[in-house]
């Protein structure tokens, strides 16, 4: 009977520099490879996370956010606490069956804003949410007498 | 700034449109899926009016160029920006086993639906034994 010595093989994903890789190792590294490139794709894909926008002018923040195919009545945005919350979900029909995908992001935002006011638009995809800043963010002159 | 502008002249401060329109274009999300008729292509295009968008399809190969409207207003102060304003740009070979004739197309809220009709030529046909 022979005893196998048996060692568990490294389940994290670690890329290891310096020393000489073996075939199996090289595939491990090539499925991690494939692996984490489809981890990117997926998202994109499936919705997950959306790329936001953050700019400001005088008087208002603007936070700007790309969700295409959701409705209007499928969009909620929320001030909590200094933070502006997106949620949306969409509804995708395929060859499957009929599947919900979530869209969530948290954004924080830099100045006061007045919560009462916050307005938000759609078009083409696109949500884009102004904040109009609190008085006392925004930037004031202040005139200085020398004596 | 002036030293960097005299070595990179091209470092562009704000994109003009014939700049943005020179970005290199992106390769946009889709899903395709076989019907009984054809095939259906649902494309994300965030930001693409339906004047911006261009739908052709040519000897085989069908190509769709949305040219965004997502630029951000003049006088803004940028604080963070992940958005692109580089076009999308998505091309795929179907070997004229669709007929362009019979495409539709439907662009709402940033989504691209085509409907491709499958060419008589390319259904599947029953040929009776004599």
């Amino acid at each position: 009977m022979h005893l196998i010595n048996y060692t568990h093989r490294n389940t994290f994903p670690v890329t290891r520099f310096g020393g000489r890789l073996g075939a199996q190792d090289i595939e491990s590294e090539l499925g991690y490879l494939f692996s984490s490139a489809l981890g990117n794709l997926a998202p994109s894909i499936l919705g997950g996370q959306f790329p936001v926008d953050l700019y400001e002018d005088k008087d208002n923040t603007y936070v700007r956010a790309e969700l295409p195919g959701v409705s209007r009545d499928a969009i909620s945005v929320e001030m909590v606490e200094g933070s502006l919350s997106i949620q949306a979900s969409r509804k995708d029909k395929s060859a499957d069956g009929e599947g919900t995908v979530s869209f969530n992001r948290l954004v924080s935002i830099p100045d006061e804003v007045q919560s009462d006011k916050v307005t938000a638009s759609y078009e083409n995809g696109i949500l884009t949410v102004t904040l109009p800043r609190k008085e006392e963010s925004k930037p004031k002159k202040i005139n200085v007498a020398v004596n | 700034m002036s030293f960097f502008n005299s070595i990179t002249p091209a470092a562009p401060t704000a994109l003009s449109t014939a700049e943005a329109e020179a970005l290199p274009s992106r390769r946009p999300s889709y899903e395709v899926a076989e019907t009984d008729g054809g095939y259906t292509l649902v494309i994300n295009l965030p930001g693409v009016s339906k004047e911006g968008l261009e739908i052709t399809d040519e000897g085989g190969e069908l190509r769709v160029l949305g040219k965004r409207s997502n630029k951000l207003p003049g006088g803004v102060v940028v604080l963070h920006r992940e958005s692109s304003e580089a076009p999308f740009e998505l091309v795929l070979e179907h070997d004229n086993t669709v007929d362009p004739s019979k495409t539709e197309a439907e662009l709402k809220d940033g989504v691209l639906s085509l409907k491709l009709s499958k060419a008589e030529s390319a259904k599947p046909r029953k040929i009776a034994v004599t």
